[in-house]
């Protein structure tokens, strides 16, 4: 559901931890009355979208900025509960195969015609199937409203409540207005480019280059809100502008790494600025090592183990990314409340262990002291990951492999990975939401080798016992049940190896102190900010 | 006799001497890295961001990763004068051998070589340096070609103009008269005569492919697996706040080594230059 076709650089913050950033991020939330009124200018650590809404996602950009317009049935919040947004309540069939969905009343589109179930069952037989949720609702049969206010979904096969609970809050599983995109390519659609949707703020105008202006959406069905007039997305391409944007007051929210790192710390240190890492839990990013099955040396799992073993994660979180990572164990990630165990197979660093191991899987050193060659491609949207392959490289030699390292740019490292397959190991991204299926398991499973289709599973890994683990986690409904079978599967993972995160990122958000009521959502950047507000 | 005179000219332009005794100093530099660096220079050796003279291990400090800059400058040496060198020697294979087709032939031939000198120049030099390395991968051996052929048109031109002048005086005239070939005329009798002003355009070639190699560098899509100046540079990009020196070290040794390529382009000029001897 969380889309990545277009991942963008980010930057990550030095030494913000020891400057109190908890402390800070205590302020992001509501104190006193809100002062309504006034202009909140916002940005995040990338650039402008392709189009304002784009149906499939399309990346962080479209998302961040659509997100402000649109709305989804449903939301997920800091603690983790479920709650209705434009739907009431929602609740599974016995059987689970079926889920009835309570549509929320007195709902209007920006152009002031109602929202009705013909617009909900339109959205998600037409966008959801289609575009934005295609590879979660591989099991959806239909859709229909047996009366005006309810929404019946079913399935050919029974769906997790989690599972779909998740779905209703995908990143981009909007409600979008039947009577603007019936009879259309949504694809292409111009209204993509000035969306009508029922969330809080108003499309008003795109100026290219520059920036959005949406404005307060006065019919809004949260009474009185939201509390501010407009709210502006502005755009800029270099992390030093943003900073000196910020300092001089013309942006007062940037997120997702919207500085670089000694910038973080040089605003927070003002006193004017708070830096907090909230507001990423539904949406974490990790980079992951992966050993290409095509090559033979990797057939045999203790050469994929040994090639973990020989790495120090540890540094890499340190160095690389000052802190702002954390070593990955798991394809689950440990912000998962979940589904994440630490009762997993553990490739710590060890060089003596991965020596040992190669030598036994028949790889002993040659006279040359190489054991075997590989390519090893680093994914260069990130800087970082150039970084981490020099590391790699070094760590690999260290234990007797002849690496061979290239950093090619965003679009030559998505067609060597994912349609090319033109590597031996990969280091690359994702980010996925709490629920593992379809985002995290289709970099495991068979059916997620689909050449040409970024951020699947590129390595060739076919394990028929991960696909049958895979089948039942979808399928499985009593929530207990289900955990064991995800813990089952971040066991038989980590031992397998064929691609593991190596670290958890952590992601920022630079705020001046006046901003209240941010960071309150785990996925932030795709949330609506209807309570948003600016003190004086 | 001759080439001590030269010399002589050469040294008069004082400029000129000092660039070489500096370019030497690289050049040494850059052929004993190995002896006084053994270890491959892009090991992670210490501590990430040592300041230069915090550690005596380091003079020079180390970069974000921990690894010593001295001796990435060093080897730096290497890989840079390398690709200079080897992309001027493309550029000037590529130049000298279409400007003298185009200049002694002329015609048809003329029209079609600086139709497509001009071809070339018309794309902006770096964006198309940036092109073929992406599409070719970044490997040593492609930014060099990237950068020769980008850089050939100037020599082309030049050379072109040379032939132009001299395909028509008299010994070219005697040498066709005696029923030389045209291959004999251009390689052995046109070209020597040809040959001074190109070797001082190669000279400043030399330079601008040293700075083509740090801009690809600095904008990520050197050859991760060499040490080169450019490349340092765009590492410490973004840490220019907080440890400048990583940028600033590697950006003063490619702005020592090209200022001295194009002193020494100068005193080329001025040796080479017969008009010039006496000034």
């Amino acid at each position: 559901m969380v889309d990545r076709n277009r991942v963008t650089r980010r930057v990550f913050g030095a030494g913000v931890l020891a400057t109190g950033l908890v402390g800070g991020a205590a302020s992001g939330f509501a104190q006193g009355t809100p002062r309504r009124g006034g202009t909140l200018v916002a940005t995040w650590g990338g650039g402008e979208p392709q189009a304002c809404y784009v149906p499939a996602g399309g990346g962080s950009s479209p998302t961040f900025s659509s997100s402000k317009l649109f709305e989804r049935l449903g939301n997920r919040a800091m603690d983790g509960q479920f709650q209705g947004e434009l739907a009431e309540s929602w609740k599974p069939a016995a059987d689970f195969k079926s889920y009835i969905i309570k549509i929320r009343k007195g709902v209007k589109f920006h152009d002031g015609k109602d929202m009705t179930v013909d617009d909900v069952v339109y959205s998600i037989s037409e966008i959801w199937k289609k575009y934005s949720a295609a590879s979660a609702l591989t099991d959806f049969t239909g859709v229909e409203a047996p009366d005006a206010d309810t929404v019946v979904m079913t399935f050919s096969k029974p769906v997790p409540e989690f599972f779909f609970s998740s779905l209703l809050c995908g990143s981009v599983n909007y409600i979008v207005p039947k009577h603007v995109y019936a009879g259309s390519d949504p694809v292409t659609n111009p209204a993509n480019n000035a969306p009508i949707a029922t969330g809080p703020w108003k499309f008003k105008e795109w100026v290219r280059g520059s920036h959005f202006e949406y404005v307060k959406n006065e019919n809004y069905w949260r009474k009185d809100m939201p509390y501010m007039d407009r709210l502006i997305i502005r755009y800029v391409r270099d992390p030093a502008g943003r900073a000196a944007a910020m300092e001089a007051g013309d942006i007062h929210i940037g997120v997702f790494n919207p500085v670089a790192p000694p910038d973080i710390k040089r605003l927070t240190a003002t006193g004017k600025f708070v830096a907090t890492p909230k507001g990423y839990e539904e949406s974490v990013w990790s980079t992951t090592l992966e050993c290409s099955m095509r090559n033979p040396v990797f057939a045999k799992r203790e050469v994929r183990q040994a090639m973990f073993h020989a790495i120090d994660r540890n540094f890499l979180a340190k160095t690389i990314y000052y802190g702002y990572a954390r070593p990955g164990t798991s394809p689950i990630y440990s912000p998962n409340k979940e589904f994440y165990t630490t009762d997993t197979f553990s490739t710590a660093f060890d060089p003596k262990k991965a020596a040992a191991l190669l030598d036994a899987a028949g790889y002993p050193k040659k006279a040359d002291g190489k054991r075997f060659a590989i390519n090893l491609l680093a994914a260069g949207w990130f800087t970082e990951n150039g970084k981490i392959g020099a590391y790699v490289k070094q760590a690999l030699e260290d234990v007797g492999v002849a690496v061979n390292l290239s950093v090619p740019d965003r679009p030559t490292s998505i067609k060597r990975i994912y349609t090319d397959y033109d590597f031996d190991m990969a280091i690359s991204n994702q980010a996925n939401p709490s629920e593992p299926v379809p985002s995290t398991t289709q970099y495991f499973t068979t059916d997620g080798i689909k050449k040409g289709v970024p951020f699947r599973n590129a390595n060739g890994y076919s394990n028929p016992e991960v696909d049958a683990l895979v089948e039942k986690i979808k399928v499985e409904t009593d929530p207990a049940k289900r955990k064991a079978l995800v813990f089952q599967f971040q066991k038989i993972i980590t031992t397998e190896a064929p691609l593991l995160p190596i670290l958890e990122l952590e992601s920022i958000t630079v705020a001046s102190t006046r901003v209240q009521n941010h960071s309150n959502d785990p996925n932030y950047l795709a949330a609506s900010w209807y309570d948003i507000w600016l003190a004086s | 006799m001759q080439r001590l005179e030269f010399i002589g000219r050469f040294a008069r332009n004082r400029g000129a001497l000092i660039g070489a005794v500096l370019i030497l100093v690289v050049a040494l530099m850059a052929l004993l890295a190995p002896l006084f660096f053994p270890v491959d220079p892009l090991r992670i050796v210490g501590q990430p961001e040592l300041w230069p003279g915090e550690d005596p291990d380091f003079p020079l400090g180390t970069d974000s990763l921990g690894r010593d800059m001295l001796s990435m400058i060093v080897h730096g040496a290497r890989a840079t004068l390398l690709i200079g060198l080897f992309a001027s020697a493309v550029a000037t294979l590529i130049g000298v051998s279409v400007g003298a087709t185009a200049g002694y032939f002329g015609g048809w031939i003329d029209e079609i070589a600086m139709r497509a000198a001009e071809l070339f120049q018309t794309i902006p030099n770096l964006i198309f340096v940036l092109t073929i390395v992406v599409i070719l991968g970044s490997t040593l051996a492609n930014i060099v070609i990237a950068i020769g052929i980008v850089s050939w048109t100037p020599i082309a031109r030049m050379t072109r103009a040379e032939f132009l002048a001299l395909r028509d005086r008299e010994f070219v005239q005697a040498c066709r008269a005696m029923g030389m070939g045209d291959f004999r005329i251009i390689a052995g009798e046109i070209l020597p005569n040809a040959l001074p002003p190109v070797i001082v355009l190669s000279s400043l070639v030399v330079a601008g492919a040293i700075l083509f190699e740090s801009a690809v560098s600095f904008l990520g899509l050197g050859d991760p697996n060499v040490a080169s100046w450019g490349r340092l540079v765009g590492d410490g990009r973004q840490l220019i706040r907080s440890s400048w020196y990583i940028c600033a070290i590697p950006g003063v040794a490619i702005m020592i080594t090209v200022l001295c390529l194009n002193l020494i382009g100068d005193g080329l000029n001025d040796a080479l230059n017969p008009k010039l001897r006496d000034r």
